[in-house]
């Protein structure tokens, strides 16, 4: 046992005593409070909650890999994981809190007045969120595996334990006090290492400002070796590959039932509007420093790895290599090892750089409790979504509408446990990379939810068997065309699986106005609904109407 | 609850239309725009970088921050106009 161990898991304990701390303190009473946390929690650390439900396994370990991998082809994700935002805040989110529904399925099932929709949509947060938490768990068992020096499974296992156990146990309520401390551990691991390698680097403490004069350095260098250059665009994949994933990744942000229950937790659409802005800006700060991480990143594998005699690389290089994740094998056998030689994982990239800089071990037992914080953030919020479809949506409204509240806290704390293990489950043998099932659970949640949302929320005319048909429509699409760019090589435009989202989303956009508009129109009292959301809470839309309503009368009453 | 002027109610559900569709076009702009003609904005730096590369790097989600917050304060005072302030009469 060294003493990077020893930090690190000391390290990766005081911060889950601290999360389990504050979920048993907030113990969950009633199903209001164990959903939406009562709706009093104030803007700023909604915010803070929805980051870290937000950045997941995928955002903290991964993205400044693949930025470095990846180039300027890599700035999709950037761009399109923020830019879901603004189609969030602005079309969806303040809407969708005036309606007061609380859950995503029970929206849509009660604005198409259908019980199919509502089965389908519940079926669809299901698979969604179940898909995504997959990554979430197999990303905390490598960090914990690697770790404990225990094999990923095991790390895996302890990573089911205690996400079962603190979400079962404080609900919503728990999960957001908690989500706000996740949120400033993971953000101060990130930090930390980009400040200290830009102090390295340029001798300049922000790398924000700083890390232009290293991509001009990159530039340099890259023109020496004859590789392609770093900032050039679209050298992995076509244009309409970027644009498609781009789009795929901010609709499908707009569509994720986790994120979007979210804005039912604040108490007024002022509220809905400042969590997002907030948001926002706290996950803007992790992706502002991915580039400037990959960047050093890059810079100190070329200029300080690279060119070193193979006999004597540093000691760092041995364990990652153990993983299988990096290779830095001397193919031209002149003793020296050339950059072309280093293959690198790129979901190594953010875990490794602390060491390979130097950066301490208490910088890289950080890291590793930052990663721990984002893959089991968004895990609880994913457990959450799943509860809620199951025991509100399923059980409740379908299976047994007498039950008690109690029955219904029941369903939706054993289906948390039963969730997390099944997906632990799959987490120990995943069917693909992280990355790449992340990408997938967006496709389909631009395929579905954000159709069916943007159409229910803007045009009255949208009904319930064209949002059946959509939905049905846009899953088949989207999964047709990621089994038939990943397995059978059919690519149009150049767009392969992950920029399925775009298909999907245009083939239900269509199939919603024309089946709508070639079945009976919504009833009176639905398209009065959805004009009533047009205006803000403290109006009322009724009968050709709008009435002035009292701020008592405004406030949804709890369930 | 006392009836009020539809007309108003129009009148504030249009301003924030508007307002949406202006935010989400430089929101685009910034994001879909640029990469659609990023060979040819890449020829001048800012920060340090390439344009095109700044602006997926930062520029893009700088203006999507500020979007929000300018909506957010924008939308406050649109509510005081119309009556609407929550604030006011969560104390009342």
């Amino acid at each position: 046992m060294d003493s990077q161990f020893l930090v690190s898991l000391v390290l990766i304990l005081a911060t889950f005593g601290l999360y389990i701390g504050i979920a048993v303190y907030n113990m969950a009473r009633q199903t209001s409070d164990f959903y939406v946390a009562g709706r009093n929690v104030p803007a700023v650390f909604n915010g803070m909650a929805i980051g870290a439900d937000w950045m997941s396994a995928a955002s903290f370990i991964g993205m400044a890999g693949t930025v470095m991998l990846l180039g300027y082809d890599g700035l999709a994700y950037i761009m399109g994981w923020t830019g879901g935002y603004l189609l969030l805040t602005f079309l969806l989110a303040p809407q969708l809190r005036k309606s007061g529904r609380y859950t995503v399925p029970e929206f849509i099932g009660d604005r198409y007045s259908s019980s199919t929709a509502r089965l389908i949509a519940a079926v669809a947060t299901i698979i969604i969120s179940f898909t995504y938490s997959i990554g979430q768990l197999s990303g905390s068992g490598v960090v914990i595996g690697r770790l404990l020096e225990v094999p990923t499974a095991v790390g895996t296992i302890i990573g089911v334990v205690l996400i079962a156990f603190y979400s079962a146990l404080g609900g919503m309520k728990g999960i957001t006090w908690t989500q706000v401390a996740q949120y400033l551990v993971l953000i101060i691991a990130y930090l930390i290492p980009v400040i200290f390698m830009s102090l390295q680097l340029t001798s300049n403490p922000i790398p924000w400002l700083s890390y232009g004069q290293i991509i001009g350095e990159l530039q340099q260098l890259d023109q020496q070796l004859g590789v392609s250059e770093y900032v050039v665009p679209f050298t992995e994949a076509t244009k309409w590959q970027f644009l498609a994933l781009m789009f795929t990744l901010m609709a499908g942000t707009a569509g994720l039932p986790h994120v979007i229950v979210r804005f039912y937790t604040v108490s007024t659409m002022k509220a809905a509007r400042w969590s997002g802005a907030w948001a926002l800006l706290f996950i803007g700060l992790l992706y502002l420093s991915a580039p400037a991480y990959a960047a050093f990143s890059r810079f100190i594998l070329m200029t300080q790895v690279a060119g070193s005699s193979i006999a004597d690389l540093p000691a760092w290089t041995t364990s990652w290599v153990n993983t299988g994740s990096l290779s830095v094998a001397d193919t031209n056998g002149d003793g020296i090892l050339q950059w072309e030689e280093i293959v690198i994982s790129n979901d190594i990239v953010v875990m490794a750089t602390p060491e390979i800089a130097n950066l301490g071990v208490f910088v890289v037992g950080l890291m590793a409790a930052g990663a721990m914080a984002a893959a089991l953030s968004t895990a609880g919020g994913l457990m959450i979504a799943i509860s809620a479809a199951l025991s509100q949506d399923i059980y409740y409204r379908s299976i047994n509408p007498k039950a008690t509240e109690s029955q219904r806290l029941l369903v939706g704390r054993s289906s948390i446990i039963i969730a997390t293990v099944a997906a632990g489950i799959v987490a120990l043998n995943p069917p693909g990379a992280i990355t790449q099932i992340v990408a997938w659970a967006f496709a389909l949640a631009s395929g579905t939810f954000f159709p069916a949302l943007i159409l229910g929320v803007w045009w009255r005319r949208a009904n319930g068997p064209g949002v059946i048909a959509g939905m049905l429509v846009g899953l088949t699409v989207t999964l047709t065309y990621i089994f038939a760019a990943k397995f059978g090589g059919f690519t149009i435009l150049g767009i392969i699986d992950t920029g399925a989202g775009v298909f999907g989303a245009t083939a239900a956009i269509l199939t919603i106005i024309i089946v709508s508009l070639a079945t009976k129109p919504p009833s009176k009292e639905t398209q009065e609904e959805v004009l009533d959301l047009r205006y803000p809470e403290g109006m009322t839309y009724k009968d050709g109407e709008v009435w002035r309503t009292d701020p008592v009368e405004t406030k949804r009453p709890e369930h | 609850m006392r009836k009020i002027d539809k007309k108003q109610a129009d009148a504030y559900f249009r301003t924030r239309t508007i307002l949406v569709t202006i935010y989400l076009l430089i929101g685009f702009s910034a994001s879909f725009g640029v990469v659609m003609f990023a060979e040819e904005l890449s020829g001048f730096s800012v920060n340090g970088m390439p344009f095109h590369y700044f602006m997926g790097a930062q520029g893009a989600v700088l203006t999507f921050i500020i979007l929000l917050f300018v909506n957010a304060i924008i939308n406050d005072r649109i509510d005081k106009k119309f009556g609407l302030d929550q604030d006011l009469e969560d104390k009342k």
